[in-house]
């Protein structure tokens, strides 16, 4: 008897749109976007076990706690991470692969929260980012109360 | 003080390449399997349990042991299942650690393994975050937006190959010479997928720009492939083999996840390259093993590294040398074949990726050097104690076993 | 095993259809309840398991995001894709290999995320029986109760009979999801009919549940109050569903055996005081009497009609009400150990069984119990 040397495919898949995830993080998160556009305040949750301050806010805490207290932080930041898209100039890299604007993503943490927000970084060269720069955020003409609204930061001058 | 001395007398490992279309998962596991236990001199019946895993989003099948581990031998046996992601395979092999460790079993069969190409790989990592994308679009949020944030086709490694490029003096060429050196390693290893004979850092330097800054060729690809490891008492082992390896720690830590939190709340993680959790586990791997210096005393090093960076980022947070300074090492020739400690001489996971088995590739690899079963990419040093390491979840569990060639005093 | 490992403190949520939280602070509150109940924090655990599913958390890796709730931040933590008396086992190991003194093991999943019986249909041979949409956990389970009644003799009373003992036990456990005080064989027969012999009410209800133990080396628990010591243990997987008989239970058979004779238990039915079985159908309650030796083989449906398992009988088996009382997968079977442990402290409260000093608890994983695993508990 001979057998193909190829095995019998079959489609099958996980059909994830019959899962129905529950978050308490949506309400919270809902919560700032509304401070952010009512009143222009970025509203972050303390936790009361440890003192951490979460931004975005989230419904609880590395030390088991849940953090319950609401503050405000300041829209002024520092960057942790970052990288950029397409090509840039840096060493090595061939002139026909420089095209487009490149975007560049940071890690930021805001000032007076402890977690990182990813956003997108304005008026920099690529080459002058840097782990441990200053930024700001860059409020847009009208907030709307989103996730949007956190997508650019700008160098701060100090 | 495990009250058993735990060694590795066997490992097997399948063929791996990107589509294992012959076989199916039972069948490709068995090849790994079936060689370990030739390997050890053993039979099924020899065994007193399992242990195994994968990543089974990958392939859709949900316990996949469930219908497979009959062929394996694991028939009225004992079956542990462990799996954590990208770490599964490290955490398969620690749980034969401990199940041996403890004294309750004196024989056990570890097996890990990935056959990506059954599914779809894209959906199988989708699975990972799609709950939170989920919250996300519940507030409102264009998913395609979210997408370019988390870093397009490399996530978040390209943050954490920046970051720590920043921080260390890693430059680009650094990542060219790494892939160069591992790909080389490949080239002699017959199990690996990816073997580049001859690459060389300014060949690797010419590959697509992914996004800044890694490139193509800084980049593991997609394996179909199994590992199997028969993990014994100290006793047993030295009645079937001279020269077992044996297993003297196993730790892992595990870290909030990097680059957002739950359902896109800030996440404490706020840099992707510190890999706190790695230097935790480490520490207390080596503490356990009795190792003070680890610099000193270690010879092989087997970082997990899906990405080039990652090989120099985490031989420095597996504390084999202070912070920054893993790139000059890597240009002193160091970690070559034939160098002081060697790294990845097994390619490493830049050249085979079968997700599951990834991380029990890296044990496996470090027992093979002790043993010195190796062939062409036998290192030059003799290997007395070696570490092997595993990365996971969203950059947020390490996976760390050191090994050796006399037992735990 | 004498005096080595004990379960020190243990929690469990209430079981719901819809618990109305995240998994995530679902297990926040298990894990805070039961590292209280322990008088320790956080800082004092070195290892943690966590026993749940990707297919039912729908996520992959789904251990990841409960480092922060299940206490496991920058811990020696790992996760078992079985049932929680499995990562009991990984724990246990990990204590008795002197790497570790204290663990905390949760168990885990929401059935109003993942719906029905999705998960369990992905445990099929993809090849062949995923195709035919023929089996699932259920139909599988109708199968072995038919092959089991033929075998043994076993009415389809009989088995409502076992339900009906579970549910009215059930309706003196506050954590229980479903009750039903008074229920006779009648009542769980006239239920809603599934795949014949099964009806709806001889199921294990799938719901809302997490519960947590924390386990401690002999070292560790020497200043516990009221320690319940892990005297034995012994488990084994079967083969696939469709390759074997599935008239008897031979791994939970073979995983007995080892535990017995770990924990020195020479006559099951006479040393042991109580049981908590981890039926995911009550056909298999029968079953396990017989696999865990409290009767002779085939004799599961006389022994059972003697009253010895009812709450007041010689051997009571789920005082708690069982899996059919609550059935959060991957915590069902540790809710089994936690329940086995009140017993034995005397802190079962409405459903406390008086004079309990040695217990049974089995806990299973897969289709048709295709992994069980037995463990004998103790106390002073
Ligand atoms: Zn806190």
């Amino acid at each position: 008897m001979e057998y193909k040397n190829e095995t019998i495919a079959i489609e099958g898949s996980w059909n994830l749109a019959s899962w129905e995830w529950k978050f308490e993080s949506i309400a919270l998160i809902r919560k700032t976007f509304e401070a952010m556009k009512n009143e222009r305040k970025l509203m972050a949750n303390k936790c009361p076990g440890c003192g951490r301050v979460y931004f975005l806010p989230k419904p609880y805490c590395l030390c088991l706690s849940i953090p319950d207290e609401w503050v405000e932080i300041k829209d002024t930041a520092t960057v942790t991470t970052y990288t950029f898209t397409g090509a840039w100039a840096y060493e090595g890299i061939a002139d026909d692969e420089v095209s487009g604007t490149p975007q560049i993503f940071a890690g930021v943490v805001f000032d007076g929260s402890d977690t990182k927000t990813v956003t997108m970084l304005e008026g920099i060269e690529p080459e002058k980012v840097h782990v441990g720069m200053r930024v700001k955020l860059k409020w847009p003409e009208e907030v709307a109360g989103g996730l949007t609204d956190l997508a650019h930061c700008v160098p701060l001058e100090e | 003080m495990a009250k058993n001395e735990v060694a590795v007398v066997g490992v097997g490992l399948s063929k791996h390449v990107s589509k294992r279309r012959d076989v199916n998962i039972a069948e490709l596991v068995w090849e790994a399997v079936s060689a370990c236990y030739e390997d050890a001199g053993l039979k099924p019946k020899d065994v007193d349990a399992f242990a195994t895993g994968n990543m089974p989003a990958f392939e859709g099948v949900n316990l996949p042991e469930e219908w497979g581990a009959g062929h394996w031998g694991a028939y009225n046996k004992p079956l542990l299942r462990i799996t954590t992601g990208g770490t599964t395979g490290g955490s398969v092999a620690h749980g034969g650690y401990y199940l041996v460790g403890s004294g309750l079993f004196d024989t056990v069969m570890c097996i890990a393994f990935e056959k990506q190409s059954d599914g779809n790989s894209t959906m199988g990592l989708n699975t990972v975050a799609l709950a939170d994308a989920a919250a996300q679009l519940q507030l409102g949020v264009d998913p395609g937006f979210i997408a370019s944030f988390g870093g397009g086709a490399v996530g978040v490694a390209v943050y954490q190959a920046s970051s720590y490029m920043k921080s260390s003096g890693c430059t680009t060429h650094h990542l060219d010479k790494v892939s160069a050196l591992c790909r080389n390693n490949a080239a002699l290893n017959p199990y690996s997928h990816l073997k580049q004979p001859g690459l060389t850092p300014e060949e690797v330097a010419k590959t697509t720009l992914l996004q800044y800054p890694i490139r193509f060729g800084h980049v593991c690809p997609a394996t179909d492939g199994a590992c199997a490891m028969l993990f014994t008492t100290g006793e047993k082992a030295r009645k079937l083999t001279d020269k077992p390896a044996y297993v003297l720690s196993c730790a892992s830590a595990s870290d909030e996840a990097a680059l957002v939190g739950i359902s896109g709340s800030g996440t404490t993680n706020v840099d992707p390259c510190e890999q706190e959790s790695c230097k935790i586990a480490a520490a207390r791997a080596y503490e356990i093993a009795g190792i003070k210096d680890p610099r000193n005393e270690i010879d092989l090093a087997e970082p997990y590294s899906p990405f080039a960076h990652q090989l120099l980022m985490f031989y420095e947070r597996l504390l084999l040398c202070d912070e920054g300074e893993a790139p000059s090492i890597l240009d002193s020739g160091s970690m070559n074949l034939d160098g002081e400690l060697p790294v990845c001489p097994s390619g490493g996971v830049i050249s085979t990726n079968a997700i599951g088995a990834s991380a029990m590739e890296r044990v496996a690899e470090c027992a093979l050097q002790i043993m010195g079963k190796c062939g062409e990419r036998q290192v030059k040093k003799d290997v007395h104690k070696a570490v092997a390491h595993g990365w996971g979840g969203a950059v947020n569990l390490n996976v760390v076993a050191v090994l050796s060639d006399t037992p735990r005093r | 095993m004498d005096k080595e490992v004990a379960i020190i403190a243990y929690a469990q949520l209430p079981y719901e259809a819809d618990n109305n939280m995240s998994r995530e602070v679902m297990v926040l509150k298990a894990t805070r309840a039961a590292i209280e109940a322990a008088g320790l924090k956080r800082e004092d655990l070195d290892t943690v398991i966590t026993a749940n599913n990707d297919y039912n958390d729908g996520r992959t890796i789904s251990n990841m995001r409960l480092v922060e709730p299940a206490g496991s931040w920058h811990k020696n933590e790992s996760k078992v894709e079985m049932d929680g008396t499995f990562g009991v086992l990984y724990a246990l190991t990990r204590i008795l290999s002197g790497d570790h003194d204290i663990a905390l093991v949760v168990g885990e999943s929401q059935a109003s995320v993942y719906g029905g019986i999705l998960p369990g249909i992905m445990m099929l041979d993809p090849t062949f029986d995923r195709q035919r949409w023929l089996l699932n956990e259920v139909s599988a389970a109708a199968l072995q109760a038919s092959a089991y009644m033929a075998a043994a003799g076993v009415s389809a009373e009989q088995i409502a009979a076992v339900a009906a003992k579970n549910l009215d036990n059930a309706a003196l456990n506050p954590f229980a999801l479903r009750s039903l005080k008074g229920a006779d064989a009648k009542k769980v027969l006239a239920s809603r009919p599934l795949y014949s012999p099964i009806t709806e009410l001889m199921t294990a209800p799938r719901c809302d549940g997490a519960c947590a133990v924390v386990m401690a080396s002999a070292k560790a628990a020497a200043k516990v109050e009221k320690p319940v010591w892990i005297k034995g243990v012994g488990f084994s997987h079967d083969s696939y569903v469709t390759e074997r008989s599935l008239d008897s239970m031979g791994s939970l058979k073979l995983a007995a055996d080892a535990c017995y004779r770990q924990a020195g238990i020479e006559d099951p039915a006479s040393q042991i005081d109580l049981a908590e079985v981890h039926e995911c159908f009550a056909h298999e309650e029968l079953m396990a009497y017989e696999a865990l030796g409290f009767c002779e083989p085939l004799q599961g449906g006389v022994f059972f009609d003697s009253g010895a398992t009812r709450l007041d009988g010689k051997l009571p088996v789920n005082a708690s009400g069982g899996a059919l009382g609550a059935n959060a997968e991957y915590a069902t079977g540790l809710a089994r150990i936690i329940e086995a442990a009140m017993q034995i402290r005397g802190d079962a409260g409405r459903h406390q069984v008086k004079g309990v000093k040695t217990a049974v608890a089995h806990g299973q994983t897969g289709i048709c119990a295709q992994e069980n695993i037995v463990y004998v508990l103790g106390g002073e």
